[in-house]
């Protein structure tokens, strides 16, 4: 009697112990923000939904922020003087708030004819002023990006619609420069002055914004969400969407499953190739595949024993089966590249890589090695693609006889290896990299030159630099042709594919080619709109 | 009671200093550059040697570590290289969501603990059938249960939200469920509670089995020992031989291993908070680990290790508290 008068009691203490977990299912019922399998229509509140997959990673400020997917705030928000036409797939420059340019024969003077009518998110009006101060608050935050200015020695402000910018020496790249996402951006001087605090304005800058763009920086929550809102003195083309609602996803099946729903309207440049099949064959989302001046690439040690001879690196790059490759990995996204450049960087062809396939070369220098040489093929531990490309390499290799493995790298350390390259990989697989700007010299320098940033293991020649730094002065293209022949003869690099953009969006979205520009790698929403 | 509080105090002091010590050193060895992360990946070698002067990271180590326990003693974390903002400020965004996430899980764990302790203990009919769906759920990892729990209720029955809280904490608590009631927001709430429940599953499973199995084999040997059959045989009745002498005699073992399970969570929250983009201090580590940002890797680090060893003295005090015999 008493052993059952326990069990009840015990049956009523689990009753009560349940009932919170059936509270919980009772309240989850279908919401409005849920969605079913197979997409939704377009919205009807003016909201746009774009997926970010991973935080912007810094704050949003034009003149601190040098990362990546954080480019669709800044490009929506700020704007430059100029930027690159959009939907074209090579780099020409376009004019955004400056109307028209001129440049100078030894290329140190640059007259810009502003823009009227542009005014500034807390009302103030565009003028020339803003050029100069805005210049000027960039050096001074001493960003990433601030070497875009470091070589302006004055603006002159003759009229409120002019501003004739004199460098201190000559450089053929400041209109790539100024196209540059990471470019100078127009920033309000009245709105700096007044939230100028201790730091430039940098703490008011990362939550709030004071550009021209079309849209506004309304809410930021770091990790979480980004919201723009709609500015409604824009001067250029306005949108049906007012909002711009863009939620941080972390893990990228929960981004995809988010688009599969249609709780992500468009997402840029986020998802692995392994979903190309999916989203091509999709009724729901269309997938698009934009021009960009980004390339998957190879970078080769020469502190490494293995590949400390030019020869042996060179007959590595030539047992890369590239066009297989690019095309078993990448593909849709990715087309074998052809060129050092990126595509249509020189016009004319002139810098043809001219690395050949032909595996016997490695083959043979392999067998005079030690048995049992090991290899390290690096990439970075969150590129899929790089991984991807460096097992299947790894792979090859072993076949010929060489100890060859693949291992990932955390990006930090990656960026670190310019220090002491001994601590890096034989060589790396970097799946997606690109200069800042259109201009060969940006192409060159950052990847070639020892002091650039992105040469991993400084595998340096110094008349490849020479030639760049002339090269800078003059925009002469034959001498960058030049210049890239001599460095691609050195083995130490290799273009492997010319990267493009992957736009997944819904069906309903429409622009979203037109709103793309080779420069961006981001879409510009006020050129986005609805399916009639 | 005091002195038990006096000495667990001085001993986790101990404990952090040696766990920020530990962070230092392996800061020192690790091969990443933090200063990337400040000032851009792609940035000029001499802009990345200007900010490390800038961020004092060219200062010798034992300097930077007095520097970073003087700057803890003022509750001065340092400024996160890679949100350029301070870390007191990133933690005081991103903890509470942390907080209340595991808060709940922590509930679930209980409810499902008691649940597959008392039906197991009982012998219900039919229950062996949750018991073993709760054991199947617990040997798959945290992640493979959110992401399965995100294709099931997500995105195949759309019962529930797939990620985020679903709403801007708005104060004063940080806690959406708590502020939404404060504000009279029921709507809220219940959106909150929605964004919760998945996440907060996927975290429970593992814990509430090991709480349930630690529970049932105490609810079998206390009901069955002779001092409970001697209390029924005194007259007493069924409520007070439970409260009195079942589970208070029971509880015991359950309460430490709630206490180890509540640090587990707290631990474990990364995977669930990248899969579910919850904005919490998983997360912040989570992104703040592959770019070497010290500043928040050690702050939520030392954080996750304080919550470890009050979760830990907060059991003792309970397990004290609830039998007697124990003498702190």
């Amino acid at each position: 009697m008493n052993q059952l008068g326990g069990k009840r009691a015990l049956k009523a203490l689990v009753a009560v112990a349940i009932l919170p977990l059936l509270a919980v299912a009772g309240c989850a019922g279908k919401t409005s923000s849920q969605g079913s399998a197979g997409g939704k229509a377009a919205p009807t509140d003016g909201v746009l939904t774009v997926g970010l997959l991973g935080d912007i990673g810094q704050p949003p400020d034009p003149d601190v922020y040098y990362a990546n997917n954080g480019c669709a705030i800044i490009l929506n928000v700020y704007e430059g003087l100029v930027q690159y036409k959009n939907n074209l797939d090579k780099v020409e420059v376009a004019p955004r708030l400056a109307e028209s340019w001129t440049v100078s024969p030894d290329f140190k003077t640059y007259t810009f004819k502003l823009r009227k009518g542009v005014t500034f998110h807390d009302g103030t009006p565009f003028t020339s002023d803003a050029v100069r101060s805005s210049f000027a608050r960039r050096a001074a935050v001493k960003g990433g990006a601030a070497y875009m200015v470091e070589d302006v020695a004055s603006v002159k402000t003759p009229d409120a619609a002019t501003a004739v910018v004199e460098l201190k020496s000559s450089n053929s790249a400041f209109l790539d420069y100024l196209a540059s996402p990471f470019g100078p951006k127009m920033v309000s001087p009245d709105g700096v002055k007044k939230n100028a605090g201790s730091d430039n304005a940098q703490t008011y800058l990362s939550t709030h914004d004071l550009g021209t763009g079309p849209y506004e920086l309304s809410d930021v929550q770091v990790g979480s969400k980004y919201v723009l809102s709609q500015y409604k003195d824009y001067w250029g083309t306005i949108s049906p969407f007012k909002t711009i609602n863009m939620p941080v996803y972390d893990d990228v099946s929960s981004l995809q499953l988010a688009i599969d729903n249609g709780d992500v309207s468009v997402s840029v440049a986020n998802l692995p190739s392994s979903s190309l099949k999916k989203y091509q064959d999709s009724q729901t989302v269309a997938s698009y595949f934009l021009p960009t001046i980004q390339s998957a690439m190879i970078f080769m040690n020469p502190s490494k024993d293995f590949f400390a001879k030019q020869e042996a690196r060179t007959a590595f790059l030539q047992s890369i089966n590239q066009k297989q490759l690019v095309e078993q990995v990448l593909g849709a996204r990715s087309t074998p590249a052809t060129t050092i450049y990126a595509k249509g960087m020189i016009d004319d062809g002139s810098d043809k890589q001219n690395i050949t396939y032909d595996p016997s070369v490695l083959s043979k220098y392999a067998k005079s090695l030690p048995a049992g040489t090991a290899m390290v093929i690096g990439h970075a531990s969150d590129n899929v693609n790089a991984q991807q490309m460096a097992n299947i390499v790894a792979a090859q290799l072993q076949a010929l006889g060489i100890k060859a493995s693949a291992q990932s790298y955390p990006t930090s350390q990656v960026f670190n290896w310019p220090n002491d390259p001994t601590k890096g990989p034989d060589v790396f697989f970097d799946g997606n990299n690109g200069p800042d700007g259109g201009s060969p010299y940006m192409w060159g320098h950052v990847f070639w030159d020892k002091t650039g940033g992105i040469n991993y293991f400084k595998c340096d020649d110094p008349s490849t630099d020479a030639d760049l730094n002339a090269a800078l002065k003059t925009g002469d293209k034959a001498l960058f042709a030049k210049a890239a022949q001599t460095y691609s003869a050195t083995g130490c690099w290799m273009n492997l594919s010319y990267n493009k953009d992957w736009v997944v969006a819904q069906k309903w979205l429409t622009g979203v080619p037109e709103s793309q520009n080779i420069g961006a790698n981001e879409l510009n929403f006020s050129m986005l709109s609805i399916k009639k | 009671m005091l002195k038990f509080i006096v000495r667990r105090l001085g001993s986790s002091l101990v404990l952090i200093l040696v766990l920020s010590a530990i962070i230092f050193l392996l800061q020192e060895i690790t091969p990443g550059d933090p200063v990337r992360a400040y000032i851009g990946l792609n940035a000029s070698p001499e802009a990345v040697a200007a900010a490390r002067e800038s961020l004092g990271l060219n200062s010798p180590l034992p300097l930077r570590y007095l520097h970073f326990l003087g700057r803890l003693l003022h509750g001065d974390l340092g400024v996160s290289f890679r949100t350029h903002r301070s870390v007191v400020s990133d933690l005081g965004d991103f903890l509470p969501a942390t907080a209340e996430l595991v808060t709940v899980a922590f509930v679930f764990a209980l409810v499902l603990g008691i649940l597959f302790a008392v039906s197991g203990a009982l012998r219900w009919w039919g229950t062996s059938v949750l018991r073993g769906l709760l054991l199947v759920l617990a040997t798959g990892p945290s992640f493979l249960l959110a992401l399965g729990g995100i294709v099931l209720f997500y995105s195949r029955l759309g019962w529930l939200p797939g990620g985020d809280r679903g709403a801007n904490a708005s104060g004063p608590t940080g806690f959406l469920m708590i502020d939404s009631l404060l504000h009279g927001d029921v709507a809220q709430w219940a959106t909150a509670l929605q964004h919760l429940v998945l996440p907060a599953l996927a975290l429970a499973i593992a814990p509430a089995i090991a709480i349930g199995r630690i529970l049932r084999a105490s609810l079998e040997t206390t009901m069955n020992a002779d001092h409970v059959r001697t209390a029924r045989a005194k007259g007493l009745s069924e409520g007070a031989v439970l409260g009195g002498h079942v589970v208070r005699n029971s509880i015991g073992p359950a309460l430490s291993m709630a206490g180890l399970q509540l640090g587990f969570m707290f631990a474990g929250v990364v995977v669930v908070e990248q899969i579910f983009s919850w904005p919490g201090i998983g997360n912040y580590l989570a992104r703040s680990i592959p770019v070497s940002d010290f500043p928040a890797i050690a702050a939520v680090t030392l954080v996750l290790g304080t919550i470890y060893i009050i979760a830990n003295a907060l059991v003792d005090l309970l397990q004290a508290a609830a039998d007697p015999r124990l003498n702190l």
